[in-house]
């Protein structure tokens, strides 16, 4: 097996002194410490510390890889101990290979501390999330990992793995691994469970559907103090959660505690203060159904040659929501107005969440079916229609 | 290795001139070279003094510069020493010799002559490198930069004086096209013909080699001095350097500590979709700890100190274009997903329609109204630039304080402490048809 491949052949450090023309070979020192940053994710950073001994006057320090892909460009040479004094002369690049040779130039014989910083490439990360909910779905148990997958070609041994936020980890990561490692757990992180029907995606009449209607469930994690977290942005990851079940005792033994699996979704880039919604399957145990009552056009406007060229268009919509779950469930409509339009009237409270969106929250009791249900009115009256809008505005 | 050849061959007056190059006499080396590198184009001035070994009456010298990429049409030569007794009558390119060119020359003394022999050569690039790195507030950085020398010219050029153009000037034929032309079969390719990788105590020695005069003169960083020239302004590293054929080398230029750096955001649609971008924003002025000179187009890469033992984070790498004194620079250095700026359309309406004359809507006017949350995840503060683009007739109104940029264009500049969140509001009227008034 292959270790180092950075100096695993050429590490040579060459001293040149003014007054001999002698030539020094020194091996050079293994790492000191290795430092691996994953915070850009457009490139990992390495950065190594070696305890180089110099001569007295130029010293030719041979840094060379093979195997792995490290831009040249990037590579950065920074004394540690005596910056005012040791000092890079100059870099040089032989033609056809990777490597580089620093001149570098100590007014002493001495031990220095450098570090050696590049861009390395085949280093990826990942976040991922797995959360595991109690089963009235109020709360959960949230696990952030960090998963970092080594195909650099170089074997790191004790690497402080940083991704910008939280501690560093240190471990080895050998060349091919992928290490996941725990960075953040929250416990009894408050939710909340939303069904959402979006009356521009979802059939409006389950009526003429052949299957049962689901709609999508959600869970909403909000990135703030109270729900535990708010100290970063929660990066972009996939998050796979879990429910608590009770499993069925054998023979004399107490019921034990498992888990079943809800779901899975892509959490996007959450900034502090804002909510990562999680789809994460469906509810067949809501049912919608929405219905335009009227559908006319009102405040005609004739030209001269009696043609109608601009008109008001009054809608009025009826929603009906059945819950026939035993709980309380919280249910978004979402309706999508396209165009100029005024809320004439709404039997329930909106909120408007932008031009051309409104959304119900609602609240659902259990078992509200039948003459229970909820039902909503409103109506809404599009202006001045030309009957040529686009369609998306 | 060494391809070009200067062979001296004194002749009598009544030797044939077919005897010519038989008569050689002696191989002199070069004594000095100095290499004029430009950047704007693929361009090197070399010069190049040599001492000669003149019989009086009529001289031939041959000069031969096989697998290198010189431009034949550039070769110069003068006396240095007895300037006005030596004269060269004409210059020939022999038929069926590539890369060859004689010159006869009628000297009226013996004996030593010092001459300077200066060409084109193509192969040979130089560029500037800067490294910037910030500290942890973004406040202030050490801006480092170097110069890289690379040269795949196909000769060796040992000892030689560097100087690096910074300016750009014009050129009706390119020195490689020239060279080419030449010696169809006996030019390199640029980047081809380098050495094979050679053993690491090869390179060790040959790296020795490139550095022995920097050793024998002094162990101390070297200075590059900086002077202007016309439109052109001129660095000149101090002391000599060899860089042979295929070998790059980057010497550092200047470093100014303390550069007082904005961490500065942009957000336009229209230029970068839906990413906010990252800059660092800084001045080429005294005022700054900079201004002695114009900084050349280069590559930066950019870091900031994450750590009290100096970590670095990686912020990005970008070029930056020429920087004349005293001008302000942004560095571009790519999205940031902690900076967030995300508009939003509140309401839409549609009204003021006017009818022509035929009772046909000929004219209405819109009005938006936009909110642009903005929120600055990061722990320390920013500035963020938000430019939205208008169409037409149109008109803003805003409580927010904004710049009009252009006539379709206008900008918030809005600073945002750590952590901080803002909405910005605005409603734009567009007038259309027969309502616009202009």
């Amino acid at each position: 097996m292959h270790t180092h491949r950075l100096f695993s052949l050429l590490g040579l450090i060459l001293a040149v002194s003014a007054a001999e023309a002698r030539v020094k070979l020194v091996a050079l020192p293994d790492r000191a410490r290795v430092v691996v940053s994953l915070a850009n994710l457009d490139a990992t950073l390495v950065e190594e510390e070696r305890v180089l001994t110099l001569q007295k006057g130029v010293n030719q320090v041979d840094f060379a890889w093979r195997g792995v892909s490290i831009d040249p460009a990037s590579i950065q040479l920074r004394m540690l101990d005596q910056p005012d004094q040791v000092q890079l002369l100059n870099t040089s690049y032989p033609p056809n290979e990777n490597a580089l040779i620093w001149a570098i130039s100590s007014p002493v014989a001495r031990a220095e501390r450098m570090r050696i910083s590049y861009l390395l490439q085949g280093i990826s990360r990942e976040v991922v999330y797995r959360a595991v909910s109690e089963p009235d779905e109020k709360s959960l148990a949230l696990r952030n990992y960090l998963r970092v997958r080594n195909n650099s070609g170089e074997d790191l041994e004790n690497a402080e793995i940083g991704v910008g936020y939280g501690k560093d980890f240190k471990r080895s990561i050998q060349h091919q691994e992928v290490l996941e490692l725990l960075s953040e757990r929250v416990d009894q992180l408050p939710i909340k469970k939303i069904l959402t029907w979006d009356a521009g995606q979802m059939p409006w009449d389950p009526e003429y559907e052949k299957n049962t209607i689901g709609v999508p469930l959600s869970y909403v994690i909000k990135n703030d103090k109270a729900s535990k977290l708010g100290a970063h942005t929660l990066q972009p990851g996939k998050v796979r959660i879990f429910i608590k079940t009770k499993e069925v005792a054998e023979g004399d033994a107490a019921p034990g505690e498992g888990v079943a699996f809800t779901g899975e979704d892509w959490g996007q880039l959450t900034p502090v203060d804002r909510e990562m919604k999680l789809y994460i399957g469906q509810s067949r145990d809501v049912k919608v159904t929405q219905r335009k009552t009227t559908d006319e056009r009102i405040n005609l406007r004739r030209n001269n040659g009696n043609s109608v060229v601009m008109w008001d268009q009054n809608e009025v919509y009826k929603v009906e929501i059945e819950n026939f779950k035993t709980t309380a469930v919280t249910l978004v409509i979402v309706e999508h107005i396209p165009g100029y339009w005024k809320m004439i009237e709404s039997t329930l409270k909106y909120e408007k969440k932008d031009a051309f969106t409104i959304e119900y929250t609602l609240d659902l009791a259990p078992k509200t079916t039948g003459d229970k249900k909820t039902v909503l009115n409103f109506n809404v009256r599009r202006m001045n229609v030309q009957g040529n809008e686009p369609s998306n505005y | 290795m060494k391809k070009i050849i200067l062979i001296c061959c004194a002749v009598l007056a009544w030797v044939p001139q077919s005897w010519a190059r038989i008569n050689v006499t002696g191989l002199p080396g070069r004594d000095t070279v100095q290499l004029t590198i430009y950047n704007s184009a693929d361009l090197t001035l070399v010069k190049e003094t040599r001492v000669l070994t003149f019989k009086q009456g009529l001289n031939r010298l041959e000069f031969s510069w096989a697998n290198t990429l010189i431009d034949p049409t550039s070769v110069e030569f003068r006396a240095l020493t007895n300037a006005d007794k030596v004269e060269v009558l004409d210059v020939s390119f022999p038929p069926r010799v590539t890369n060859t060119l004689e010159w006869r020359i009628q000297s009226e003394v013996a004996g030593e002559v010092k001459v300077e022999i200066r060409y084109f050569t193509s192969g040979i690039s130089w560029n500037a490198e800067y490294v910037a790195e910030a500290d942890a507030g973004e406040k202030l950085m050490q801006l480092a930069g170097s110069v890289r020398i690379n040269n795949q010219s196909g000769e060796d050029y040992e000892n030689a004086q560097v100087r690096l153009v910074v300016g750009v000037i014009r050129l009706v034929e390119n020195i490689v096209d020239l060279a080419r032309q030449a010696g169809e079969q006996g030019a390199p390719k640029p980047n081809a013909g380098a050495p094979p990788p050679m053993a690491p105590g090869m390179r060790a020695e040959l790296g020795r080699g490139m550095n022995r005069a920097v050793a024998e003169m002094e162990d101390k960083k070297r200075e590059i001095v900086k002077e202007a020239l016309s439109e052109y302004f001129l660095y000149t590293v101090e002391g000599r350097d060899t860089v042979p054929h295929g070998w790059a080398k980057r010497m550092p230029s200047f470093v100014a500590k303390e550069v007082p750096v904005e961490s500065y955001y942009k957000y336009e649609k229209e230029q970068y979709g839906n990413a906010v971008m990252r800059y660092y924003k800084f001045k080429n002025d005294e005022k700054s700890k900079l201004g002695k000179e114009p900084l050349p187009d280069g590559g930066v890469m950019a870091f900031r100190l994450a750590t009290l033992d100096k970590l670095y984070a990686f912020v990005g790498r970008t070029r930056v274009k020429y920087i004349p004194i005293g001008e302000a620079v942004e560095m571009e250095l790519g999205n940031d997903a902690e900076v967030m700026v995300k508009p939003k359309l509140m309401n839409w309406e549609k009204d003021e329609v006017r009818f022509d004359q035929n009772g046909n809507p000929s004219g209405w006017s819109t009005k938006e109204q936009w909110e642009i949350e903005l929120q600055n995840s990061k722990a320390i503060g920013v500035v963020v630039d938000v430019r939205r683009n208008f169409g037409g007739d149109w008109e803003v109104a805003s409580d927010d304080q904004y710049e009009k940029v252009d006539a379709t264009k206008i900008k918030y500049v809005v600073p945002l402490k750590a952590g901080e969140k803002r909405t910005i509001k605005y409603t734009l009227t567009t007038r259309l048809g027969n309502n616009a008034r202009k």
